[in-house]
Protein backbone atom coordinates (compact mmCIF):
# COMPACT_ATOMS: atom_id res chain seq x y z
CA UNK A 1 0.00 0.00 0.00
CA UNK A 2 1.52 3.34 -1.02
CA UNK A 3 1.22 5.73 2.02
CA UNK A 4 -0.01 8.52 0.74
CA UNK A 5 -3.60 6.96 -0.17
CA UNK A 6 -4.58 4.59 2.92
CA UNK A 7 -8.04 5.07 4.47
CA UNK A 8 -6.38 7.23 7.33
CA UNK A 9 -5.64 9.83 4.82
CA UNK A 10 -6.51 13.05 5.42
CA UNK A 11 -8.88 14.76 2.22
CA UNK A 12 -8.68 18.41 2.50
CA UNK A 13 -6.72 20.84 0.73
CA UNK A 14 -5.81 22.29 3.93
CA UNK A 15 -4.03 20.41 6.79
CA UNK A 16 -5.88 19.32 9.64
CA UNK A 17 -3.34 21.69 11.83
CA UNK A 18 -3.90 24.60 9.97
CA UNK A 19 -7.87 24.24 10.14
CA UNK A 20 -7.40 24.15 13.78
CA UNK A 21 -5.64 26.48 14.37
CA UNK A 22 -7.73 28.96 12.29
CA UNK A 23 -10.82 27.85 14.25
CA UNK A 24 -9.13 28.34 17.20
CA UNK A 25 -7.93 31.88 16.63
CA UNK A 26 -4.31 31.06 16.42
CA UNK A 27 -3.38 32.22 13.02
CA UNK A 28 -1.71 35.48 12.18
CA UNK A 29 -4.42 38.05 10.33
CA UNK A 30 -3.01 37.48 7.19
CA UNK A 31 -3.04 33.78 7.04
CA UNK A 32 -6.43 33.79 9.17
CA UNK A 33 -8.14 35.65 6.09
CA UNK A 34 -6.06 33.57 3.74
CA UNK A 35 -7.61 30.49 5.22
CA UNK A 36 -11.70 31.77 5.76
CA UNK A 37 -11.62 32.90 1.83
CA UNK A 38 -10.16 29.48 0.80
CA UNK A 39 -12.74 27.01 3.14
CA UNK A 40 -15.42 29.62 2.09
CA UNK A 41 -15.03 28.72 -1.79
CA UNK A 42 -13.83 24.56 -0.95
CA UNK A 43 -15.94 21.83 -0.46
CA UNK A 44 -13.66 19.61 0.95
CA UNK A 45 -12.09 21.94 3.20
CA UNK A 46 -15.57 23.05 4.04
CA UNK A 47 -16.72 19.71 5.29
CA UNK A 48 -13.37 18.90 7.36
CA UNK A 49 -14.30 22.37 9.40
CA UNK A 50 -17.78 21.09 9.56
CA UNK A 51 -16.69 18.01 10.60
CA UNK A 52 -14.34 19.52 13.81
CA UNK A 53 -17.07 21.18 14.49
CA UNK A 54 -18.78 18.18 15.09
CA UNK A 55 -16.56 16.90 17.41
CA UNK A 56 -16.55 20.08 18.84
CA UNK A 57 -20.13 20.08 19.71
CA UNK A 58 -19.70 16.28 21.38
CA UNK A 59 -16.69 17.74 23.99
CA UNK A 60 -18.67 20.02 24.79
CA UNK A 61 -21.78 17.67 25.53
CA UNK A 62 -19.43 15.07 27.29
CA UNK A 63 -18.79 15.37 31.15
CA UNK A 64 -15.66 16.62 32.36
CA UNK A 65 -12.99 14.15 33.74
CA UNK A 66 -12.99 13.54 37.40
CA UNK A 67 -9.69 15.38 37.73
CA UNK A 68 -10.97 18.32 36.79
CA UNK A 69 -14.00 18.62 39.32
CA UNK A 70 -17.47 19.63 39.24
CA UNK A 71 -18.52 22.04 37.29
CA UNK A 72 -19.92 25.37 38.97
CA UNK A 73 -23.54 25.04 40.25
CA UNK A 74 -26.18 26.93 38.39
CA UNK A 75 -27.61 29.05 40.77
CA UNK A 76 -28.54 32.85 39.54
CA UNK A 77 -26.84 32.40 36.30
CA UNK A 78 -28.40 31.76 32.64
CA UNK A 79 -28.12 28.12 31.91
CA UNK A 80 -25.73 28.89 28.54
CA UNK A 81 -23.67 31.36 30.21
CA UNK A 82 -22.83 28.77 32.91
CA UNK A 83 -22.39 26.02 30.67
CA UNK A 84 -18.68 24.18 31.21
CA UNK A 85 -17.78 27.32 34.28
CA UNK A 86 -16.30 24.84 36.32
CA UNK A 87 -14.76 27.13 38.58
CA UNK A 88 -12.84 26.33 42.25
CA UNK A 89 -13.21 27.06 45.74
CA UNK A 90 -12.54 30.89 46.71
CA UNK A 91 -10.17 32.88 49.10
CA UNK A 92 -10.81 35.95 51.41
CA UNK A 93 -9.81 39.62 50.58
CA UNK A 94 -12.61 41.85 49.54
CA UNK A 95 -12.71 43.28 46.43
CA UNK A 96 -15.44 46.00 45.48
CA UNK A 97 -16.76 46.75 42.01
CA UNK A 98 -17.04 50.35 40.82
CA UNK A 99 -17.98 51.63 36.81
CA UNK A 100 -15.79 53.07 35.19
CA UNK A 101 -15.21 56.33 35.91
CA UNK A 102 -16.97 59.63 33.94
CA UNK A 103 -15.90 60.17 30.76
CA UNK A 104 -14.98 56.51 30.35
CA UNK A 105 -16.68 54.71 27.24
CA UNK A 106 -18.75 51.57 29.28
CA UNK A 107 -20.64 50.07 26.78
CA UNK A 108 -21.37 50.94 22.86
CA UNK A 109 -22.71 49.17 19.71
CA UNK A 110 -24.38 46.64 21.73
CA UNK A 111 -20.62 44.73 22.86
CA UNK A 112 -20.56 43.60 26.91
CA UNK A 113 -18.35 42.55 29.06
CA UNK A 114 -19.50 40.48 31.99
CA UNK A 115 -17.61 39.07 35.09
CA UNK A 116 -18.73 35.84 36.65
CA UNK A 117 -17.81 35.24 40.31
CA UNK A 118 -17.33 31.63 42.39
CA UNK A 119 -17.67 32.68 46.13
CA UNK A 120 -18.00 28.96 47.99
CA UNK A 121 -20.70 27.33 46.77
CA UNK A 122 -22.13 30.42 45.04
CA UNK A 123 -21.77 31.71 41.74
CA UNK A 124 -22.73 35.24 40.06
CA UNK A 125 -22.85 37.38 37.96
CA UNK A 126 -20.41 40.58 39.60
CA UNK A 127 -22.01 44.01 39.06
CA UNK A 128 -20.37 47.44 39.31
CA UNK A 129 -20.69 48.10 42.86
CA UNK A 130 -21.21 44.60 44.50
CA UNK A 131 -18.76 42.86 46.44
CA UNK A 132 -16.45 40.39 45.19
CA UNK A 133 -13.65 38.38 47.36
CA UNK A 134 -10.13 38.37 46.10
CA UNK A 135 -8.72 34.76 45.68
CA UNK A 136 -12.17 34.04 44.10
CA UNK A 137 -12.76 32.28 41.09
CA UNK A 138 -13.97 34.51 37.61
CA UNK A 139 -14.38 33.99 34.25
CA UNK A 140 -15.55 36.79 32.01
CA UNK A 141 -18.34 36.85 28.99
CA UNK A 142 -18.82 38.66 25.91
CA UNK A 143 -22.11 40.02 24.50
CA UNK A 144 -21.36 40.97 20.82
CA UNK A 145 -23.84 41.14 18.08
CA UNK A 146 -21.48 39.95 15.19
CA UNK A 147 -18.53 37.46 15.70
CA UNK A 148 -15.36 39.37 17.25
CA UNK A 149 -11.95 39.07 17.88
CA UNK A 150 -11.74 39.00 22.01
CA UNK A 151 -8.79 39.65 24.32
CA UNK A 152 -9.60 40.31 28.29
CA UNK A 153 -6.66 42.74 29.57
CA UNK A 154 -6.04 43.99 33.34
CA UNK A 155 -3.51 46.77 34.35
CA UNK A 156 -3.33 45.34 38.49
CA UNK A 157 -2.50 47.89 41.15
CA UNK A 158 1.21 47.43 41.24
CA UNK A 159 1.28 48.65 37.39
CA UNK A 160 1.82 45.08 36.14
CA UNK A 161 -0.32 44.14 32.71
CA UNK A 162 -1.69 40.63 32.05
CA UNK A 163 -3.96 39.06 29.15
CA UNK A 164 -6.51 37.30 31.18
CA UNK A 165 -8.00 35.92 27.69
CA UNK A 166 -6.80 34.00 25.38
CA UNK A 167 -3.65 31.95 26.18
CA UNK A 168 -2.43 33.23 22.93
CA UNK A 169 -0.64 35.99 21.28
CA UNK A 170 -3.29 37.26 19.26
CA UNK A 171 -7.59 38.15 20.46
CA UNK A 172 -9.52 35.27 19.95
CA UNK A 173 -12.55 35.01 17.68
CA UNK A 174 -16.01 34.47 19.60
CA UNK A 175 -19.19 33.97 17.97
CA UNK A 176 -21.82 36.32 18.04
CA UNK A 177 -24.43 36.23 20.63
CA UNK A 178 -24.87 37.64 24.33
CA UNK A 179 -22.97 36.80 27.08
CA UNK A 180 -20.71 34.33 25.49
CA UNK A 181 -18.64 32.62 27.97
CA UNK A 182 -14.47 32.96 27.67
CA UNK A 183 -12.64 30.07 27.79
CA UNK A 184 -10.19 29.77 30.70
CA UNK A 185 -10.95 30.89 34.17
CA UNK A 186 -9.01 32.39 36.25
CA UNK A 187 -8.52 33.21 40.40
CA UNK A 188 -8.01 36.59 41.52
CA UNK A 189 -5.08 37.61 43.20
CA UNK A 190 -4.41 39.24 46.38
CA UNK A 191 -2.92 42.37 46.03
CA UNK A 192 -4.65 45.57 46.90
CA UNK A 193 -5.60 48.60 45.15
CA UNK A 194 -7.46 49.14 42.03
CA UNK A 195 -7.28 46.93 39.32
CA UNK A 196 -8.46 47.94 35.48
CA UNK A 197 -9.76 45.88 33.10
CA UNK A 198 -9.66 46.26 29.51
CA UNK A 199 -11.99 44.19 27.28
CA UNK A 200 -11.58 44.56 23.23
CA UNK A 201 -13.17 43.41 20.37
CA UNK A 202 -11.61 43.43 16.85
CA UNK A 203 -12.53 42.50 13.34
CA UNK A 204 -9.12 40.87 13.37
CA UNK A 205 -7.00 38.87 15.73
CA UNK A 206 -4.20 42.15 16.77
CA UNK A 207 -1.02 41.06 18.44
CA UNK A 208 -1.56 41.69 22.15
CA UNK A 209 1.81 42.36 23.39
CA UNK A 210 1.86 45.83 22.01
CA UNK A 211 -1.45 46.28 23.84
CA UNK A 212 -0.62 44.82 27.28
CA UNK A 213 2.52 47.17 26.80
CA UNK A 214 0.96 50.27 26.48
CA UNK A 215 -1.14 49.32 29.76
CA UNK A 216 2.07 49.16 31.56
CA UNK A 217 3.28 51.95 30.20
CA UNK A 218 1.03 54.22 31.53
CA UNK A 219 -1.14 54.63 28.48
CA UNK A 220 -4.69 54.44 30.18
CA UNK A 221 -6.04 56.02 27.60
CA UNK A 222 -4.11 54.13 25.24
CA UNK A 223 -4.79 54.11 21.17
CA UNK A 224 -6.70 50.86 20.14
CA UNK A 225 -5.81 49.39 16.59
CA UNK A 226 -8.45 50.85 14.31
CA UNK A 227 -10.33 48.20 13.96
CA UNK A 228 -10.86 47.72 17.82
CA UNK A 229 -13.61 49.03 20.60
CA UNK A 230 -12.92 48.89 24.06
CA UNK A 231 -14.59 48.21 27.16
CA UNK A 232 -12.96 49.30 31.10
CA UNK A 233 -13.92 48.09 34.36
CA UNK A 234 -12.10 49.10 37.43
CA UNK A 235 -12.28 47.41 41.09
CA UNK A 236 -10.76 48.18 44.37
CA UNK A 237 -9.15 45.69 46.31
CA UNK A 238 -9.21 46.92 50.13
CA UNK B 1 -3.20 34.35 35.54
CA UNK B 2 -3.70 31.01 37.57
CA UNK B 3 -3.81 27.98 34.83
CA UNK B 4 -6.01 26.20 37.49
CA UNK B 5 -7.84 23.48 37.41
CA UNK B 6 -11.21 25.98 36.67
CA UNK B 7 -8.99 26.81 33.68
CA UNK B 8 -7.81 23.37 32.53
CA UNK B 9 -11.80 22.37 32.22
CA UNK B 10 -12.48 25.38 30.03
CA UNK B 11 -9.55 24.45 28.22
CA UNK B 12 -11.34 20.75 27.85
CA UNK B 13 -13.79 22.18 26.80
CA UNK B 14 -12.88 24.66 23.86
CA UNK B 15 -10.15 22.52 22.98
CA UNK B 16 -10.96 18.92 23.99
CA UNK B 17 -12.09 18.06 19.89
CA UNK B 18 -8.48 18.34 18.79
CA UNK B 19 -7.72 15.53 20.87
CA UNK B 20 -10.97 13.58 20.68
CA UNK B 21 -10.95 13.61 16.77
CA UNK B 22 -7.23 12.90 16.24
CA UNK B 23 -7.05 9.85 18.61
CA UNK B 24 -10.07 8.32 17.01
CA UNK B 25 -8.99 8.13 13.38
CA UNK B 26 -4.99 6.71 14.99
CA UNK B 27 -7.01 4.15 17.09
CA UNK B 28 -9.96 3.47 15.38
CA UNK B 29 -11.82 2.75 18.78
CA UNK B 30 -13.88 4.90 20.24
CA UNK B 31 -13.65 3.72 23.97
CA UNK B 32 -9.51 4.17 23.92
CA UNK B 33 -10.17 7.55 22.09
CA UNK B 34 -12.13 9.27 25.09
CA UNK B 35 -9.72 7.49 27.38
CA UNK B 36 -6.58 9.37 25.32
CA UNK B 37 -9.29 12.78 25.93
CA UNK B 38 -9.24 12.06 29.48
CA UNK B 39 -5.70 10.96 29.91
CA UNK B 40 -4.31 14.02 28.31
CA UNK B 41 -6.17 16.80 30.38
CA UNK B 42 -5.75 15.01 33.61
CA UNK B 43 -1.96 15.40 33.03
CA UNK B 44 -2.77 18.66 32.71
CA UNK B 45 -3.65 18.98 35.83
CA UNK B 46 -0.74 17.70 37.47
CA UNK B 47 1.45 19.62 35.08
CA UNK B 48 -0.12 22.99 33.62
CA UNK B 49 3.05 24.56 32.77
CA UNK B 50 3.55 22.19 29.99
CA UNK B 51 0.82 24.35 27.93
CA UNK B 52 1.70 27.17 29.46
CA UNK B 53 5.06 27.31 27.63
CA UNK B 54 4.05 26.00 24.34
CA UNK B 55 3.66 28.90 21.13
CA UNK B 56 0.44 27.15 20.25
CA UNK B 57 -1.96 25.52 22.33
CA UNK B 58 -3.21 23.36 18.92
CA UNK B 59 0.71 22.17 18.06
CA UNK B 60 1.04 21.05 21.83
CA UNK B 61 -2.12 19.02 21.69
CA UNK B 62 -1.56 17.57 18.51
CA UNK B 63 2.14 16.53 20.03
CA UNK B 64 0.65 15.23 22.81
CA UNK B 65 -2.03 13.18 21.35
CA UNK B 66 0.11 11.81 18.61
CA UNK B 67 2.70 10.35 21.31
CA UNK B 68 0.04 9.11 23.48
CA UNK B 69 -1.80 7.09 20.43
CA UNK B 70 1.11 6.00 19.08
CA UNK B 71 2.35 4.51 23.00
CA UNK B 72 -0.97 2.69 22.74
CA UNK B 73 -0.44 1.28 19.32
CA UNK B 74 2.69 -0.23 20.23
CA UNK B 75 1.50 -2.06 23.63
CA UNK B 76 -1.29 -3.05 21.43
CA UNK B 77 0.68 -4.81 19.19
CA UNK B 78 3.24 -5.87 22.20
CA UNK B 79 0.26 -7.43 24.17
CA UNK B 80 -1.27 -9.53 20.79
CA UNK B 81 2.04 -10.46 19.97
CA UNK B 82 2.65 -12.06 23.61
CA UNK B 83 -0.73 -13.70 23.36
CA UNK B 84 0.07 -14.82 20.14
CA UNK B 85 -2.90 -13.21 18.68
CA UNK B 86 -3.79 -10.83 15.53
CA UNK B 87 -4.54 -7.34 17.14
CA UNK B 88 -8.40 -6.48 16.03
CA UNK B 89 -9.92 -3.92 14.49
CA UNK B 90 -11.06 -0.81 16.73
CA UNK B 91 -14.35 -0.94 17.90
CA UNK B 92 -15.54 1.66 15.48
CA UNK B 93 -14.03 0.05 12.56
CA UNK B 94 -16.94 -1.55 9.98
CA UNK B 95 -15.55 -4.85 8.55
CA UNK B 96 -14.63 -5.08 4.91
CA UNK B 97 -11.49 -3.71 2.88
CA UNK B 98 -11.30 -0.57 4.11
CA UNK B 99 -11.63 -1.58 7.80
CA UNK B 100 -9.04 -4.06 6.91
CA UNK B 101 -6.82 -1.74 5.17
CA UNK B 102 -7.51 1.44 7.97
CA UNK B 103 -5.85 -1.63 10.71
CA UNK B 104 -3.10 -1.75 8.54
CA UNK B 105 -1.70 1.59 8.60
CA UNK B 106 -2.35 1.02 12.63
CA UNK B 107 -0.11 -1.73 12.60
CA UNK B 108 2.81 -0.12 10.42
CA UNK B 109 2.36 2.89 13.03
CA UNK B 110 3.11 0.59 15.39
CA UNK B 111 5.90 -0.99 13.64
CA UNK B 112 7.90 2.42 13.11
CA UNK B 113 10.59 4.60 15.21
CA UNK B 114 7.96 6.92 17.47
CA UNK B 115 10.01 9.85 15.06
CA UNK B 116 9.20 8.13 11.75
CA UNK B 117 5.44 6.91 12.76
CA UNK B 118 5.13 10.47 14.11
CA UNK B 119 5.59 12.01 10.38
CA UNK B 120 3.76 9.59 8.96
CA UNK B 121 0.78 10.59 10.67
CA UNK B 122 1.02 14.30 10.41
CA UNK B 123 1.98 14.34 6.71
CA UNK B 124 -0.84 11.71 5.77
CA UNK B 125 -3.07 11.59 8.13
CA UNK B 126 -3.64 15.54 9.26
CA UNK B 127 -2.14 16.39 5.48
CA UNK B 128 0.59 18.59 6.82
CA UNK B 129 3.18 19.92 4.51
CA UNK B 130 6.30 19.24 5.36
CA UNK B 131 7.02 22.63 7.05
CA UNK B 132 4.63 22.15 9.14
CA UNK B 133 5.39 18.61 10.30
CA UNK B 134 9.23 20.03 11.08
CA UNK B 135 7.33 22.74 13.37
CA UNK B 136 6.29 19.66 15.06
CA UNK B 137 8.97 17.82 15.58
CA UNK B 138 11.66 20.58 15.53
CA UNK B 139 13.59 18.85 12.76
CA UNK B 140 14.61 20.22 8.95
CA UNK B 141 11.90 19.90 6.22
CA UNK B 142 15.14 18.04 4.89
CA UNK B 143 14.68 15.70 7.69
CA UNK B 144 11.35 15.50 7.43
CA UNK B 145 11.12 14.08 3.58
CA UNK B 146 13.86 11.53 4.95
CA UNK B 147 11.83 10.48 7.22
CA UNK B 148 8.96 9.51 4.75
CA UNK B 149 10.90 8.24 2.60
CA UNK B 150 12.00 5.71 5.66
CA UNK B 151 8.41 5.07 5.96
CA UNK B 152 7.47 3.59 2.62
CA UNK B 153 10.23 1.52 2.97
CA UNK B 154 9.62 -0.14 6.46
CA UNK B 155 6.25 -0.17 5.08
CA UNK B 156 7.46 -2.17 1.72
CA UNK B 157 9.41 -4.57 3.66
CA UNK B 158 6.98 -5.48 6.74
CA UNK B 159 4.44 -6.15 3.18
CA UNK B 160 6.96 -8.57 1.74
CA UNK B 161 7.46 -10.05 4.84
CA UNK B 162 3.78 -10.64 6.15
Amino acid sequence: MNLTATPLSWNACLSALRLDRWMMGELGAADAETVGTHVSSCAACSAAVAGIRGVREEVRALPLPAALGRPAPRRRIPGAAVAGLGLALAASLVVVLRPPPAGERSKGGGLGLTMFVQHGEEVRRAAPGETVSAGDAVRFAVSTPTPAYVAVLSLDPTGKASVYFPQAPRAAQVPAGTEVPLPLGTRLDTTTGEERLLGIFCASPVELEPIRLGLEQGQDGIPLPADCQGLRWSFVKR
Amino acid sequence: MILDGAAIASLYRSHGHVVLRRARTLLGSEPDAREVLQEIFTALVRNPDAVRSAGSIVGWLYQATTHHCLNLLRKARTGARVLELHVRPGLSESGGPRGEAAAEVRRLLALLPEDVAAAVVYHHLDGMTHAEVAELLGCSRRQVGYLLERAQGLWDRAEQTA
